[in-house]
């Protein structure tokens, strides 16, 4: 059964979660002088990691992703030196000084046994707080007022899904079972654009992710569902009254003994 | 005439009694009271035996206890077999309008609670479809949409009692209905109904509707043959069933005593528990031989298979591992689920032969939210602005799980559907507007307004020509109101002639 043939388990679909954003601090006084230019105002890190969290200073990283993943490649801004960042070994992550905000291009590169090309990710960097749309307060806030706010952090949960994976991959994915996140949230939330009522929940220190922000989002999609279907029903009964409505003037038009062409 | 007072006399003779002021007046209104009553109570020949201070007479003289009627009329307390009772209005709440009755309750109640007996006014659940539905999943080859909507009218007005409604169903032109077709009908339109609409709630209550709305007609049919069969059977025949379950019963008897017989015969010879006694026992020699093979398999079985069976090898084994044998299977794949829960492991039906060769088909491997669902095009950008109005992104969602994206997907589903509906709304909104504007001008009798009023149609054409055009299709619209005015014309030379009729008409469809 632990064939180690290059035979690929048909109907068996596995997936890995895994994390990938930054972390982003506002400089204080001192530090921007040691950076290799004045304008930079924030250090950032950006990384791919696991969700389960290693400790309670870090975003996720409990897990070695080693296993499956071979390499990781930042591709930074071009003003930075060597933009091609490339990591053979974990901690899969880039950190750096710097003013502005960029797409940074991820790409990850599975162990061989895959057999799979490499996936590209790309994420945002985030180095002002996230603000509520539609609130007073400007964009981007001063420095000092940002550098009471604390670290900024924005990073995207997902799933690197495996069809039908080689039998040496399987087994190779099955001796590293990922750690459950925790059941619920004792850490602040991670802020999601998706979900504009977490900024609140996110703020006052290093987010988590849990298994309860997934449960609240299935509520969220149950509860639209749900509203969706009620309209539907609404609109369905409208409907029904207009086309008897439609009927009984068509009747009456009939009974007019109008011109039928 | 003992005891022949003056006021005797004047009661014989009625006269009026002498206005006799004085201490006499305290007596005087309990005597004549009495006297009053002499000619009702009894007859007089007894009053004049006894006289008028006996106290039986009292007793016997006071007006007949009748049934006291109640205290009607500005609500108060009365005292009815020693409960205090208040007459109070209420209201039903099962009531659409506003009604007040009054009623008598008992004084310590609460004066708005619930009306006890609204709880049982129950609905039944009425499903109406629109034309739309009906065309794309009702249609079928026995029913006209008429005859359909006729059935369900009725339905609804009888409120699902299938006998009245079978009783009442007279549908002209139309083919003899049993009550199983009736029903057959009904039910398979409520469940296809259900299947096609978006459903809130889960998927097991869904389901649990449909089967609630299950009618299989050729069981209904020969069910009712077989009840109406068995209420016109002989006495003969009944006589022989009774005879038959008599000989059934004995010869079980029989069987069971010979089961147990025989397992404890075999248990003093092996000298075990036979474990479960229901199943049918092999001969002994036949065990003996294979009981230790059978142990290894049992033994392994044995972890995993429920406290009742026991663990020790018997000559129940063979059919004890059949049974071992799918109580494995079950707590495998509940130890199997976990297992592919914490490896992230999802199995799906693997592809039939055929499929399998074809190496390219392989999935390459892909972020989930890569693969979010999406609008469908056609009507993406009004699904998105649905979405944008309960707050939900359609194009990220913050933990894409497979759950979570199935979710998304549902939702998705039923927003097209939202939208769909409103769509038809749309078509026979204006279909209403154009039907509503073609009587304005008929009515008003050829006020030309070609170019502005929007284009009549053909009664006939009905829906399905407004599908086709687009309202602001500019040529059609030019071709449709050429014929109006003809029509107008012609109905100005009607009408000029002829208007009383039609406004007879007119009234007596509008009335």
């Amino acid at each position: 059964m632990a064939s180690n043939d290059r035979v690929r388990q048909r109907g068996i679909t596995i997936h890995r979660p895994i994390i990938y954003g930054n972390t982003a601090v506002v400089l204080t006084q001192q530090e921007r002088e040691t950076v290799p230019s004045p304008d930079h105002t924030h250090r950032w890190t950006v990384a791919v990691r696991s969700p389960a969290s290693a400790d309670s200073e870090t975003v996720g990283g409990k897990d070695d992703l080693s296993y499956f993943i071979k390499r990781v490649t930042f591709k930074l801004h071009d003003t930075y030196t060597v933009p091609s960042r490339t990591f053979d070994k974990p901690p899969f992550e880039v950190t750096e000084t710097g003013w502005g905000e960029f797409e940074i291009q991820i790409r990850i590169n599975f162990v061989p046994e895959s057999g799979e090309k490499a996936v590209v990710v790309y994420h945002h960097l985030k180095l002002h707080p996230w603000t509520a749309a539609g609130s007073n307060d400007p964009e981007i806030p001063p420095l000092e007022v940002a550098m009471k706010m604390g670290p900024v952090h924005s990073w995207q949960y997902d799933e690197i899904v495996f069809h039908d994976p080689f039998q040496s991959f399987l087994n190779i994915l099955t001796a590293h079972p990922p750690t459950a996140l925790p059941r619920h949230k004792s850490r602040p939330v991670p802020f999601h654009t998706a979900n504009p009522a977490s900024l609140e929940a996110s703020r006052g220190g290093v987010p988590e992710f849990t298994q309860q922000m997934e449960r609240e989002e299935a509520e969220r999609l149950e509860a639209a569902r749900k509203a969706v279907v009620a309209e539907t029903d609404n609109w369905r009964g409208r409907l029904i009254g207009k086309e008897k409505e439609l009927e009984k003037l068509k009747r009456l038009l009939e009974a007019r003994g109008g011109s039928t062409d | 005439m003992a005891g022949a007072s003056a006021a005797d006399v004047r009661s014989i003779l009625s006269l009026p009694n002498p206005p006799t002021p004085g201490p006499s007046q305290p007596r005087r209104t309990p005597s004549t009271a009495e006297k009053a009553r002499k000619p009702e109570g009894i007859s007089r020949e007894l009053y004049s035996l006894i006289g008028p201070s006996a106290p039986t007479l009292t007793a016997q003289l006071a007006k007949p206890r009748l049934k006291q009627k109640p205290n009607l009329g500005g609500g108060g307390r009365v005292k009815w077999r020693d409960l205090e009772m208040d007459w109070r209005s209420f209201k039903n709440g099962a009531r659409g309008d506003k009604l007040e009755l009054y009623h008598w309750v008992k004084a310590g109640t609460v004066p708005e609670a619930d009306y006890p007996f609204a709880k049982y006014n129950v609905q039944t659940m009425t499903y109406v479809y629109s034309q739309d539905e009906y065309m794309r999943l009702l249609e079928d080859k026995d029913w006209t949409k008429d005859e359909t909507d006729y059935l369900f009218t009725l339905v609804r007005d009888f409120d699902a009692r299938w006998y009245v409604v079978y009783d009442r169903y007279e549908y002209e032109g139309g083919p003899e209905r049993s009550m199983e077709d009736l029903k057959d009908r009904y039910y398979s339109v409520c469940r296809k109904l259900i299947r096609n609409r978006p459903w809130a709630g889960d998927e097991t209550s869904k389901a649990q509707l449909i089967t609630s709305l299950t009618f299989d007609k050729e069981r209904e049919v020969t069910r009712k043959k077989y009840i109406a069969s068995l209420e016109s059977r002989t006495p003969q025949q009944k006589a022989e069933e009774d005879a038959l379950y008599i000989e059934l019963k004995r010869l079980e008897q029989g069987e069971r005593r010979f089961k147990r017989d025989r397992e404890e015969l075999l248990r003093t010879l092996l000298g075990i528990d036979s474990g479960l006694p229901d199943l049918p026992v092999e001969e002994d020699g036949l065990n003996s031989g294979t009981t230790d093979t059978k142990k290894k398999k049992k033994g392994h079985f044995s972890a995993t298979t429920e406290p009742e069976t026991p663990v020790s090898a018997s000559s129940n084994a063979p059919n004890v591992i059949s049974l071992g044998q799918p109580q494995a299977k079950k707590s495998q794949s509940v130890s199997s689920a976990r297992y592919d829960a914490t490896h992230c492991i999802h199995r799906t039906e693997a592809p039939s032969t055929t499929l399998t060769t074809t190496k390219s088909a392989h999935v390459p491997v892909y972020l989930r939210s890569y693969k979010l669902p999406q609008p469908k095009a056609p009507s993406a950008a009004r699904v998105a602005q649905v979405l944008g109005e309960l707050g939900i992104s359609h194009t990220r969602l913050v933990m894409p799980t497979r759950e979570n994206c199935a979710q998304l997907e549902n939702l998705l589903e039923t927003a097209s559907a939202l939208v769909e509906t409103k769509k038809v709304v749309d078509k026979v909104e204006q279909d209403i507007r154009i039907m509503k504007a073609r009587l304005g001008q008929q009515e008003s009798g050829g006020a030309e307004t070609g170019d502005a009023a929007p284009t009549p149609m053909d009664v006939d054409d009905g829906n399905d020509a407004e599908g086709e055009v687009d309202g602001r299709a500019q040529s059609v619209i030019s071709t449709r109101s050429a014929r109006s005015r003809r029509a107008s014309r012609r109905s100005m030379s009607i009408s000029s002639v002829d208007t009383s009729a039609i406004g007879a008409v007119k009234r007596q469809k509008r009335g």
